[in-house]
């Protein structure tokens, strides 16, 4: 009865706001009206609590008023503010793990395998995060995290590259962003906006934070994972990474009982890893083999991750391999390729 | 100590994979096992579906496995592995991964982390930004030069490789 009354409250109060909020379509551009804070401050109140008496009102809400909204392209200096604040969010939940060492060596891979993805030139940050569970994340503009669980579970560089370069084709192929503007749907231009003046630590930072998290919560689409799949294994093919690793890595987690609480968040966000192993297996040419010849130089990994020893832990002096026999003269690594398209039908 | 130390450098220099212990697999349909990580390898054994093996090295797709007395190389989407909850077993002496990780953990600075939950739906859903790891996550950012470095010290050559396409698309749904 009282859940009720606030379901209509609540409708009541979006009625009242929508001929305001589709008067101004163009609100994105920066034209609000003076009155629009104070709507924008009714609407995360009503839109907040994502669920009144079981209607997800943030969604149906974005539905209504975000036709114009979702189709406007984001500025790439918007997605990565956007992004920072997720990040910000999951980092929240669970911080760094402290060895520098390892977080290093996790951004030269991401970094390097970023670089020969479809989007080289953002901000790229990797992180490894303090938790057992299973589970890796991405947030639009760049922002790349595995946990420490995740890291556990992989034998080699390859492995880890492969999971790497999973994220990173989310972010290439905008997945979170996009979802983020589905869900947001108007109120992304007022938070983005407001962003720019209140910082990430304000307000609005907090907001963007929370619909980006609750997305993380939810999951992208099955057809999102896999393109994630493909493109990942691409993109580690080309940075010179043998290409079965992430196919390594889901075998590892198909083996992991799936009633485990460590893998419980990640299987309800993912398609099973039998189901995208089948995938990839149907998916992967032949050709495929040539590409993955042994590698002795990426034995760093166990240096990194195997036989660190507490000493190792310590902040690292320098912030690259020191001494790996130089291969012999390389040119300028080739320009990558444009972003791995989406499939072709 | 010494000893698997001597094992793990000469792996090293005779560039093996450096997986040293054996995992418990099982294969998922019936196969041949290759002479050489190569589907033209001479075949030197057939082992059915279901037929408890070993890995013992790893190779892109290629597995090398033991089952009795018979050794040779399928392809890694020929088995499954066994049941294991804490994953593969690692290489080396000493200190695990895990070990190294969680020596590893815990907040930045003075902050001692105790009992470190798991990552859930409800600590993600009331987290409060964490600024000041974001701050750290900024700190541990690589250049683009940097990685290229690291790519080559670990031998990385950037090559040309064509997009994947989807599987049957009445398999795997539609697509978006």
């Amino acid at each position: 009865m009282t859940q009720r009354r606030i379901v209509v409250g609540a409708l009541a109060v979006l009625a009242a706001l929508l001929p305001t909020a589709c008067a101004t379509p163009d609100s994105g551009g920066g034209t609000q009206t003076g009155a629009a804070p104070a709507n924008r401050d009714i609407l995360r109140g009503v839109l907040g609590g994502y669920s009144v008496g079981g209607v997800n009102l943030g969604a149906a809400a974005g539905v209504a008023t975000s036709a114009a909204e979702a189709t406007r392209d984001i500025p790439e200096a918007e997605e990565i503010q956007l992004g920072r604040g997720v990040a910000a969010g999951l980092l929240g939940a669970a911080p760094l793990t402290r060895n520098v060492q390892q977080q290093k060596y996790v951004n030269n891979v991401g970094r390097w395998l970023a670089a020969n993805s479809g989007r080289p030139d953002l901000p790229w940050r990797f992180g490894i995060i303090d938790a057992p569970t299973v589970n890796a994340f991405a947030t639009p503009g760049g922002h790349v995290f595995v946990t420490r669980g995740l890291v556990e579970r992989t034998r080699s560089e390859a492995e880890l590259a492969g999971v790497l370069a999973h994220e990173i084709a989310h972010v290439v192929q905008r997945h979170h962003l996009n979802d983020i503007r589905k869900q947001a749907g108007k109120n992304l231009a007022l938070e983005l906006a407001s962003l720019k003046s209140g910082g990430l630590a304000g307000e609005a930072g907090r907001a963007v934070a929370r619909v980006g998290l609750e997305g993380l919560v939810r999951g992208l689409s099955r057809d999102e994972e896999l393109e994630a799949d493909r493109i990942g294994v691409v993109i580690a093919a080309r940075a010179g990474y043998e290409p079965y690793g992430l196919a390594a890595v889901l075998q590892t987690l198909a083996a992991t009982p799936q009633d485990d609480s460590a893998m419980a968040l990640f299987l309800k966000t993912h398609p099973s890893p039998q189901d995208r192993l089948a995938a990839l297996e149907s998916t992967l040419p032949a050709s495929f083999d040539a590409l993955a010849k042994p590698n002795p130089a990426l034995a760093r990994f166990d240096a990194t991750f195997v036989n660190a020893t507490p000493a190792a832990a310590a902040p690292a002096p320098a912030a690259t391999p020191s001494t790996t026999p130089a291969p012999k003269p390389k040119p300028k690594p080739v320009p990558p390729k444009p972003p791995a398209a989406k499939p072709a039908s | 100590m010494k000893l698997s130390s001597a094992l793990a450098l000469s792996g090293v220099l005779l560039g093996l994979c450096p997986a040293v212990f054996a995992e418990p697999a099982v294969t998922v349909r019936a196969i041949d096992l290759r002479q050489a990580p190569a589907s033209d390898a001479r075949a030197v054994a057939s082992l059915p579906a279901n037929t408890a093996v070993d890995i013992a090295r790893r190779e892109g797709a290629w597995v090398q496995l033991t089952a009795g007395n018979s050794t040779g190389w399928a392809k890694l989407f020929d088995v499954r592995l066994a049941t294991s909850r804490d994953g593969p077993p690692k290489t080396g002496s000493g200190t695990s991964i895990s070990q190294t990780l969680q020596l590893a953990s815990g907040a930045r600075g003075t902050t001692v982390t105790t009992g470190v939950r798991g990552l859930d739906e409800e600590m993600l859903r009331n987290s409060t930004p964490n600024m000041a790891a974001l701050t750290a996550l900024d700190g541990h950012a690589s250049t683009r030069p940097e990685a290229e470095s690291f790519a080559r010290a670990g031998q990385l050559q950037p090559r040309n490789v064509d997009p994947l396409k989807a599987a049957d698309a009445s398999a795997f749904g539609a697509k978006r």
